[in-house]
C-alpha cells in the first residue's frame, strides 16, 4: 500500500507542475460551458427580439397595400423600404426577411392580392422576425374578414372551425432544451479526456524515456507502480470533471433567463446528480487509457488512439440529443450508452429509476474491471520495458 | 555477492545469454566488459530480476531473485545505462522517491540525502528541477538513486560515460570507498583503463558467454599479454572468429 501512495503522490506533484496535464484537466473542460454560453446568450438575445423589440419590416412596394401597412404599423411595426432585388439583402443576413407586395395596387376593394415573404430558415433571427410577421398577417386576414362578415350581417364565429389549446406536460420546450442535452457528451468527452495527458505520460511516455526500467528496479511490483499511476489520472479525471460541472452551474445561473424560456436549469444539487451518475465512467476510461498504453509502443501513438475514444462515447450523446431513445434497462448495460441517457433525463428534470442507475454503475465498473485485468497482464510482459 | 550459475536468455531466436555462470563477492569491484551486443545488458536486467532467465539461477546474497524478486532488488542497487531523470522533480526529490520506494522513513531518508549530497557533491542543484541538468549532473543524481537505500550489491553500467574528469574521478574514487566498506560491485565499462585501474576481478562477455575471467594480473599471466585492452581484444575476437566458423 506504501509504494502505491509513494508513486501516486510523486505523479501528482509531478503532474501539478506539468503545464500540459493542467492546461488538459482544467482549462479545457471550461471550453464547453462557454460554448453553451455563448449559444445560450444567442438564443436569449433571440427570444429577447420576440418578446419586446419594435418588429421592423423590409418591405417591397409598400405603397401597393395601404391598409395592410397602417395595420402593421398600428401593431407597432416600422416599415423598412426596400428595393425590388431584396433576394440578395435576405440571403447576405442584411435583413432577417422580406415582405413582397405586389407591384401595383389590386383594383377593387376585396380582391386577393398575393404577399410574398423572402427568408432565410437558415438563420434563427429570420425564423423568429418572419414567424412574428406571419403571426400580424393572419391577424390582418381575420381583421378583415371579420369586418366583411359583419358588414354582410353574418356571425363572425363561422371564422372558427377549431378552438386549439396546448398543455405541455414536459418540462421545456424550444432550443434551450437541446442546448441542456448538450451538456450530457460535452461532460463525457471530459471524462476521456481530462486525465488523458497524466495517464500517457506517466506510463508510455516514461517507458519511452526509459525511466520505467529504472522504476522497476526497486522493491516495488509492476501492479503497485500501476495502481498508482492510474490513482494520479483518476484524480486528474475527476479534477477535470469537477470543473467542467462547476463552470456548467456558473454558466445556467449567469445567462439571460429568457433564453432558457420554460426550460428549469438543473440547480447545483442536480449536477452533482449528473456528475455521480457518470462517476463509474472515470474508471472506465482511466483504465482504457491504460489499456492502450499497454499496447501502444510510443506517445504519438497512444495519442493516436485516444484521440479518436472520445468521439465513441461523445457520438452516442448527439444522436441521442437529436434522437431521444426510451431508457430501457438493455440500453443501460452499455457503458457511456446508459450514463448519456440518465445524464439526459436528470438535465431535463425528469424522473430517473434508481434500478436504471445501479445497472450503468454495475455494468460499467464490470467492464472497467475486465479492462484492468487485461492492462495489469499486457504490463507483465517483458518487452513492455523496452517499447522501442 | 551475486552468485550466477548457468544463466541463460533468449529474445524469439535470438540467444543473448547463453550459459554464464559468474560470482561477483563482497568487498570486490568486479568487471564485466565485452562487446557491443555481448549481452552485458541483459546480464544487469536478468540480476535484477526484470528479465525472467530461460535457464539458470542469480542468488543476491544468497536470495533467489526468482523466487523473491522484491528481496533480491531490495539488496541491489543499480544505475542503468539510461539514466533518465523526471525533468519536473528535483534531484532531492528523486532521492526522496526512491528512498520511499525502499521503504524508508523520513528522517532516514533526510539524512541519507545529506551524505549523498555532501559525497557526490550535490549542493548546487540538489534543490533544483533536474530538467536541463548536465550529463555530470545526471549521473550523480542516477548514483545517488542506486545508493540511497545503502544497498549491499551495486551494478553500475558504464558508470563513466560522458563524465568530465574530474566527475570520473571522484566516481572512482566512491566506488573504491564502497568496494572498501565491503560491498559488492559489478560494474560494466567500454574503457579499458578504468577497468583496469577499478577492477579486482574482470570477466569477459563475448556472445552470450564467459569467454575469460580473473584478476587482472591472472589474465596477464594467462595471455602472455600486458595490455588489458590486447587482452580484450585477443579473447573476444577468438570468440567471433569461432562463431564465424560455426555459422553462428
Amino acid at each position: 500500500m506504501s509504494a502505491i501512495l509513494t508513486v501516486f503522490r510523486k505523479e501528482m506533484r509531478d503532474h501539478l507542475r506539468d503545464r500540459r496535464s493542467i492546461l488538459v484537466a482544467m482549462i479545457y473542460p471550461l471550453m464547453g460551458p462557454l460554448l453553451l454560453w455563448l449559444m445560450f446568450s444567442f438564443v436569449g438575445g433571440s427570444m429577447r427580439v420576440k418578446e419586446g423589440s419594435p418588429l421592423v419590416v423590409p418591405v417591397v412596394h409598400a405603397e401597393s397595400a395601404p391598409d395592410l401597412i397602417r395595420y402593421l404599423e398600428s401593431q407597432g411595426a416600422t416599415m423598412q423600404p426596400m428595393p425590388e432585388d431584396v433576394r440578395g439583402f435576405v440571403s447576405g443576413g442584411w435583413v432577417p426577411f422580406a415582405l413582397v407586395l405586389p407591384e401595383r395596387p389590386t383594383p377593387g376593394d376585396q380582391a386577393p392580392f398575393a404577399v410574398r415573404l423572402i427568408a432565410n430558415p437558415s438563420r434563427f433571427d429570420s425564423i423568429v422576425a418572419t414567424g412574428r410577421v406571419i403571426e400580424h398577417l393572419n391577424e390582418y386576414q381575420r381583421e378583415t374578414l371579420r369586418g366583411r362578415l359583419s358588414a354582410a350581417g353574418l356571425p363572425t364565429e363561422i371564422l372558427n372551425v377549431l378552438t386549439i389549446s396546448q398543455e405541455n406536460i414536459g418540462r421545456a420546450a424550444g432550443p434551450a432544451v437541446i442546448l441542456l442535452t448538450m451538456i450530457p457528451p460535452f461532460l463525457i468527452f471530459t471524462l476521456f479526456t481530462g486525465g488523458v495527458h497524466v495517464a500517457l505520460d506517466s506510463t508510455i511516455g516514461e517507458r519511452e524515456r526509459g525511466s520505467f526500467e529504472a522504476l522497476m528496479m526497486n522493491p516495488v511490483t509492476r501492479n503497485q507502480v500501476l495502481t498508482g499511476k492510474l490513482g494520479a489520472t483518476i484524480v486528474f479525471t475527476l479534477l477535470a470533471v469537477a470543473v467542467q460541472a462547476v463552470a456548467f452551474w456558473v454558466m445556467l445561473n449567469s445567462v439571460p433567463s429568457e433564453s432558457l424560456g420554460l426550460v428549469t436549469p438543473p440547480g447545483a444539487l442536480r449536477l452533482a446528480l449528473v456528475v455521480s451518475v457518470c462517476l463509474p465512467l472515470v474508471f472506465l476510461a482511466t483504465a482504457t487509457q491504460l489499456l492502450i498504453s499497454a499496447v501502444t509502443r510510443s506517445m504519438k501513438e497512444a495519442q493516436t488512439y485516444l484521440g479518436l475514444l472520445p468521439l465513441v462515447p461523445g457520438l452516442a450523446g448527439m444522436v441521442l440529443a437529436l434522437s431521444p431513445v426510451t431508457a430501457q434497462p438493455l440500453l443501460a448495460a452499455i457503458p457511456t450508452f446508459g450514463q448519456t441517457l440518465l445524464m439526459g433525463q436528470l438535465v431535463r428534470s425528469e424522473l430517473v429509476s434508481p434500478v436504471f442507475i445501479a445497472i450503468t454503475a454495475v455494468a460499467t465498473l464490470a467492464t472497467t474491471a475486465a479492462l484492468l485485468y487485461l492492462a495489469f497482464r499486457l504490463y507483465e510482459r517483458e518487452e513492455i520495458l523496452f517499447p522501442q | 555477492m551475486i552468485e550466477i550459475r548457468g544463466l541463460a536468455k533468449s529474445f524469439g531466436d535470438l540467444r543473448v545469454v547463453e550459459d554464464v555462470s559468474l560470482v561477483a563477492r563482497d568487498g570486490e569491484i568486479t568487471g564485466l566488459i565485452g562487446p557491443n551486443g555481448a549481452g552485458k545488458t541483459t546480464m544487469f536486467r536478468l540480476i535484477c530480476t526484470i528479465l525472467r532467465p530461460d535457464r539458470g539461477t542469480i542468488l543476491i546474497d544468497g536470495i533467489d531473485g526468482r523466487h523473491d524478486p522484491l528481496a533480491a532488488r531490495r539488496r541491489l542497487g543499480v544505475l542503468p545505462d539510461i539514466r533518465a531523470l523526471y525533468p519536473r522533480l528535483s534531484a532531492r526529490e528523486h532521492l526522496r522517491y526512491f528512498g520511499e520506494l525502499h521503504g524508508l522513513g523520513r528522517d532516514a531518508i533526510d539524512s541519507r540525502i545529506a551524505e549523498l549530497v555532501a559525497t557526490l557533491r550535490m549542493e548546487d542543484f540538489i534543490d533544483r528541477r533536474a530538467k536541463g541538468f548536465s550529463r555530470g549532473q545526471q549521473m550523480k543524481v542516477a548514483l545517488g538513486r542506486a545508493l540511497v537505500h545503502e544497498p549491499h550489491n551495486i551494478m553500475l553500467d558504464e558508470p563513466t560515460n560522458g563524465l568530465d574528469v574530474a566527475t570520473s574521478r571522484s566516481v572512482r574514487e566512491l566506488l573504491r570507498r564502497l568496494r572498501d566498506e565491503g560491498r559488492c560491485i559489478l560494474l560494466t565499462s567500454h574503457i579499458m583503463q578504468e577497468v583496469a585501474a577499478l577492477a579486482d576481478r574482470i570477466v569477459v562477455l563475448a556472445g552470450g558467454r564467459v569467454v575469460l575471467e580473473g584478476a587482472p594480473a591472472e589474465l596477464r599471466r594467462a595471455t602472455g599479454l600486458q595490455d588489458l585492452e590486447e587482452i580484450f581484444m585477443a579473447a573476444t575476437q577468438e570468440t567471433a572468429t569461432q562463431a564465424f566458423a560455426a555459422g553462428e
